[in-house]
């Protein structure tokens, strides 16, 4: 899938080792956060499809919410080779930032899948 | 009470999918349709012009601190100076600005038309769904929730005593509608105009662009206080040179 293609490749270095102060390039930046979206839209559409066909109901389905974002969480950091702060400019970027908007996604395929699944 | 209500294949089939099916193709339609009808306007040159001079502005602000101080200060002189003149002249001209942005034939079309854009598909797909899809329970959605949510969600299906998870077609058309978001934004490409609230920011900050936002600039270049970021620059260049030399 085009988006899943390219978080796997075009994360591009966003601030120069500069001694004391950190710059950052706004374009390879917005670029970065992009490239988040992107995985974690995708992550939660994959995390939604396997939740229904699994038939997670309720607590359990939002538990594996969480984990599926934090499992992208995790392979977006380990691709950052585990130096955040030359990619993003705070921890809670790379961490916390698309959480919510995943979720309407990821409910919207869990329903389908679990449906497709289990009721009909 | 039946706890796993077995619900026919053909509402499977005939409801949820082509629902889905609809809704993405309407979207992907809606993208195509609003790049379509882009009127391509030339844009005015004044504008053009007051939005690069803010443009400078901005920058010089933001890379105060990596140029020595006497050259920001000549910098900025040269900016209040030429703004001054700017800044004096939008006063009388600020009503004339904003009145010229909303009854400007061409911006006032292309506000209508993505307004329009946006609003028939989603008013006609929901009478549809309305019309053709109302009076039996079509999904299952796989988390309760409280009894206060059964007269939103149940619209169609009269039966009290039925779990409130067993939902009606609109609350799928309502599912539907907000999580394809995410993959419309992955199948076309950029940001397109299915996000609301991204649409209604660029709108909001439309209409005020050349009047205040040059007096802004000026107030913020005034303000600035030059701190000279790269002191040591000198010394570490030539550090470098000498090692390339080596």
């Amino acid at each position: 899938m085009a988006g899943h293609s390219d978080s796997s490749s075009s994360e591009k270095k966003s601030s120069e080792a500069m001694n004391d102060l950190p710059i950052f390039s706004a374009e390879n930046m917005q670029n970065n956060m992009k490239v988040i979206y992107y995985s974690r839209t995708f992550m939660s559409i994959i995390g939604g499809v396997i939740a229904g066909i699994l038939g997670f109901t309720s607590l359990m389905g939002f538990v594996f919410y969480f984990l599926v974002m934090a499992i992208t969480s995790f392979g977006l950091i380990a691709k950052a080779k585990f130096s955040v702060h030359s990619y993003f400019d705070s921890w809670n970027r790379i961490i916390l930032d698309g959480f919510m908007g995943g979720l309407m996604s990821f409910v919207l395929f869990w329903t389908f899948a679990y449906d497709i699944v289990h009721i009909f | 009470m039946a706890e796993d209500l077995v619900l026919d294949t053909a509402i499977r089939d005939w409801v949820l999918i082509p629902l889905s099916v609809v809704m993405v193709l309407i979207g992907i339609l809606r993208y195509f349709v609003s790049k379509l009808m882009q009127s391509s306007q030339l844009p005015d040159p004044k504008i053009v012009k007051e939005g690069q001079v803010i443009v400078r502005a901005r920058n010089l602000r933001a890379a105060a601190n990596f140029i020595p101080p006497k050259s920001f200060r000549s910098r900025r002189v040269y900016f209040s100076n030429e703004e001054n003149g700017l800044l004096f002249v939008p006063k009388g001209q600020a009503q004339n600005a904003q009145a010229q942005m909303f009854s400007d034939p061409n911006m006032a079309m292309d506000m209508m038309k993505k307004n329009l854009s946006m609003i028939i598909p989603q008013t006609l797909t929901f009478a549809w769904v309305n019309f053709f899809f109302s009076g039996f329970v079509a999904a299952k959605i796989p988390f309760p929730l409280t009894q206060r949510f059964r007269s939103m969600l149940q619209n169609g299906i009269d039966l009290s005593t039925v779990d409130v998870s067993y939902v009606s077609s609109r609350s799928w058309y309502f599912l539907n509608l907000f999580g394809l978001r995410g993959l419309f934004s992955l199948i076309l490409g950029e940001e397109n105009a299915t996000d609301d609230t991204q649409r209604m920011m660029q709108m909001s900050g439309f209409g005020f662009d050349p009047s205040k936002s040059l007096g802004a600039e000026k107030d913020g270049l005034d303000i600035v206080q030059h701190e000279w970021a790269l002191p040591k620059f000198e010394h570490r260049a030539e550090a470098v040179l000498k090692k390339l030399i080596k």
